[in-house]
């Protein structure tokens, strides 16, 4: 069964009297253990079929199914809840809460999913440990590097054993030698079964991938496996 | 259980964000700070008024007392108005034995001030003539030696008993002062008893009984024959059995009355409901005057925090995002947003509860004086508590539905 399935997906914007279609008719699928980048130039949609994938937005028409459920009209709690338990997001800005401790950034999710979870202490260390930010567990995100806080938002996305890993741009805003390890962090997870989908400007980096979707004015120009 | 969670987790954060924040936290409070210590304030200082009338309300007989008053016969009665003696003693003896619904009838004549010196030390007093059965219309016992009997009045002694701020006055620490001579108006009192010392402040701003310790009580007969002349009052109190027979003693006084007066309506007879209508009256309009200054001072605090929250949900956009794109719902954020104005209205009406009894102490202190008394009040404190940190809630709950509602991406984007 397919993560996701996406057939004939719009998404326009009404800007006054001019229409943005920003998702103009997106097929789709993604199966499990997926490792796909998605590349295109600069607005063509990427980002916005994103947030469709991530439960933070939804589709003006077409139909969506996430791992066998039609899923593009649930409410908007029960999204809350696909993001909480099911999504994990890593963004270009890491969007890490400045107050928290990193440990409590990572536990986050958690804390929103209202599922019982008995061990999530551990399960948070260990998913600090799976990124190699154990020791840095007690800091504050502004003590760490942009690289360091990447990894941080990367344990977020890991701690609840998320069905797919969403990334837009994650290597944006890192400098080479950072985006190099993030990479081989990602490579890692895909070879223990994570299914990943990023979005990237970057070819070098699209490289690391095993299949590349190019997107133009919202809609799949290429979707090439390797 | 879930929402006990979602509230006990928004209660930790709303500390934490206080304490990051104490100096924006503290102006936010500030407005209900001196709400709650206004409500106090005021409270004190209405109860102590209220508690001054009560006082003033119960020496004055509280609510059996009547009372005989001249009036201005009617116009058909005024050529022969001088047949009516006017309010005598004989009144008092005649109501004493005809009426039945009466428990004391208290004759008095009020002499005015006057000078009482004993061997070197002088103090003035208002003298005042009254009968035996006076003492026990009065909320006032005997300190030393005894009252006037019957015998006092039958012979108009010359004897006297002194209030207890006259026996400080002119007597020493530990002197006896019963069977002492004082002089008043030229004659030889022999001093027969003392009264108790009411309150327990000699400050006069600060003892509502200072008046009443004052005064020098001598037999009514010797008032009205030694300083008068005649056999005329000017205090008629007469105390009924029970409320219920008011109107019954009513007429039957006015009809005793009417008799010894020779049919002259020369006289009222009075009521204190009046006066408890007054003191009821007063009572209710200070109580809403203090309601509406209290309401409008919370409200202000009120707004104040609503103000400083909806500046915070600005500040914090990016956070709502955040947490909104790692599963928070919206009513995850709402609960966030309304304990955190519980935190803040709890802790400002702690606070406000402190200030506040700083507040009324320093008003006893600058304002105090014998009409005007504060007193602290538990009650207000609580009321005044609960009711900001209601004010507070309510004032979180728009902020806190307008950061609920925001749109993920929409929030995630924000600068
Ligand atoms: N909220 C919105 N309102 C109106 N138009 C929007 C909105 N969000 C996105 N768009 C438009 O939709 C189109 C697709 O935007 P999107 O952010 O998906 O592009 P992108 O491929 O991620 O671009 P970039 O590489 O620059 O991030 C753009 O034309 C954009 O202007
Ligand atoms: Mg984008």
């Amino acid at each position: 069964m397919a993560v996701f399935e996406l057939q004939d997906v719009h998404k326009t914007y009404k800007m006054g009297s001019e229409t943005v279609r920003a998702l103009d008719g997106v097929g789709l699928a993604i199966e499990p253990g997926d490792f796909a980048a998605i590349l295109g130039p600069s607005g063509s949609g990427k980002s916005t079929l994103m947030h469709v994938l991530g439960f933070m937005d939804r589709p003006s028409s077409g139909q969506i199914w996430f791992e066998g459920k039609e899923v593009s009209r649930i409410s908007r709690d029960r999204q809350a809840w696909y993001r909480a338990n099911r999504i994990g997001f890593v963004f270009q800005t890491f969007n890490l809460l400045p107050r928290l401790s990193v440990v409590d950034n990572v536990l986050l999710p958690v804390s929103y999913s209202r599922e019982k979870m008995p061990d999530k202490r551990e399960r948070a260390m260990s998913a600090l440990e799976r990124v190699g930010m154990a020791h840095r567990a007690d800091h504050v995100p502004n003590q760490l590097s942009g690289g360091e806080r990447q990894r941080v938002s990367i344990a977020r996305a890991l701690i609840n054993k998320p069905s797919i890993i969403l990334a837009d741009e994650p290597t944006g805003a890192l400098d080479s030698k950072n985006v190099e390890k993030i990479l081989a962090l990602f490579e890692e997870l895909v070879d223990e079964g994570q299914t990943f989908v990023m979005v990237t400007h970057d070819n070098e980096v699209a490289a690391h991938t095993r299949r590349i979707v190019r997107m133009r004015d919202g809609q799949i120009e290429e979707d090439l496996r390797r | 259980m879930n929402f006990i969670l979602g509230f006990y987790t928004g209660i930790v954060n709303g500390l934490r964000e206080v304490w990051a924040h104490k100096f924006r936290s503290f102006l936010s409070m500030i407005g209900i700070i001196l709400g709650v210590a206004a409500l106090v304030a005021m409270v004190g200082v209405v109860q102590g008024m209220i508690q001054n009338m009560r006082i003033y309300f119960e020496n004055a007989g509280g609510i059996t007392r009547i009372f005989v008053e001249d009036m201005e016969p009617p116009v058909e009665q005024q050529p022969f108005a001088h047949l009516s003696p006017g309010r005598t003693y004989n009144d008092a003896l005649a109501i004493g034995a005809g009426s039945t619904f009466i428990e004391t009838v208290a004759p008095q004549l009020n002499i005015g001030w006057r000078r009482i010196q004993y061997g070197r030390e002088r103090e003035h007093a208002p003298l005042r003539g009254v009968g035996p059965e006076r003492l026990s219309t009065m909320n006032q016992g005997i300190d030393e030696g005894r009252w006037f009997g019957d015998l006092d009045m039958e012979q108009a002694s010359l004897v006297t008993v002194l209030g207890g701020h006259v026996v400080r006055d002119l007597f020493e620490e530990g002197e006896s002062p019963v069977g002492q001579k004082v002089k008043i108006q030229g004659k030889m009192f022999t001093i027969v008893g003392t009264l108790e010392y009411l309150g327990t402040d000699e400050d006069r701003r600060r003892n509502p009984y200072y008046w009443q310790n004052r005064v020098v009580y001598i037999p009514l007969t010797t008032a009205m024959k030694r300083f008068n002349g005649d056999e005329k009052i000017n205090e008629l109190n007469i105390f009924i059995q029970d409320v219920s027979v008011m109107q019954d003693a009513i007429a039957q006084v006015e009809n005793i009355l009417l008799q010894t007066h020779r049919g002259i309506r020369d006289f009222q007879v009075r009521t204190m409901e009046e006066q408890l209508a007054e003191f009821k009256k007063l009572e209710r309009s200070f109580t809403l005057a203090l309601g509406g200054v209290a309401g409008i001072s919370l409200l202000v605090g009120g707004l104040g925090i609503m103000n400083v929250m909806l500046a915070v949900i600005n500040e914090r956009i990016r956070e709502i995002g955040v947490r909104k794109a790692v599963g928070a719902r919206g009513y995850d954020i709402f609960i966030q947003f309304v304990a955190e104005a519980v935190v803040i209205s709890v802790l400002g009406g702690i606070i406000g509860m402190i200030v506040s009894v700083g507040l009324v102490h320093l008003l006893k202190s600058v304002v105090t004086s014998d009409e005007f008394r504060i007193v602290l009040s538990p009650d207000a404190m609580v009321a005044g508590f609960f009711f900001s940190v209601t004010i507070g809630v309510a004032a979180g709950v728009y902020p806190a539905l307008k950061a609920a509602s925001l749109n993920v991406i929409d929030a995630l984007r924000y600068e």
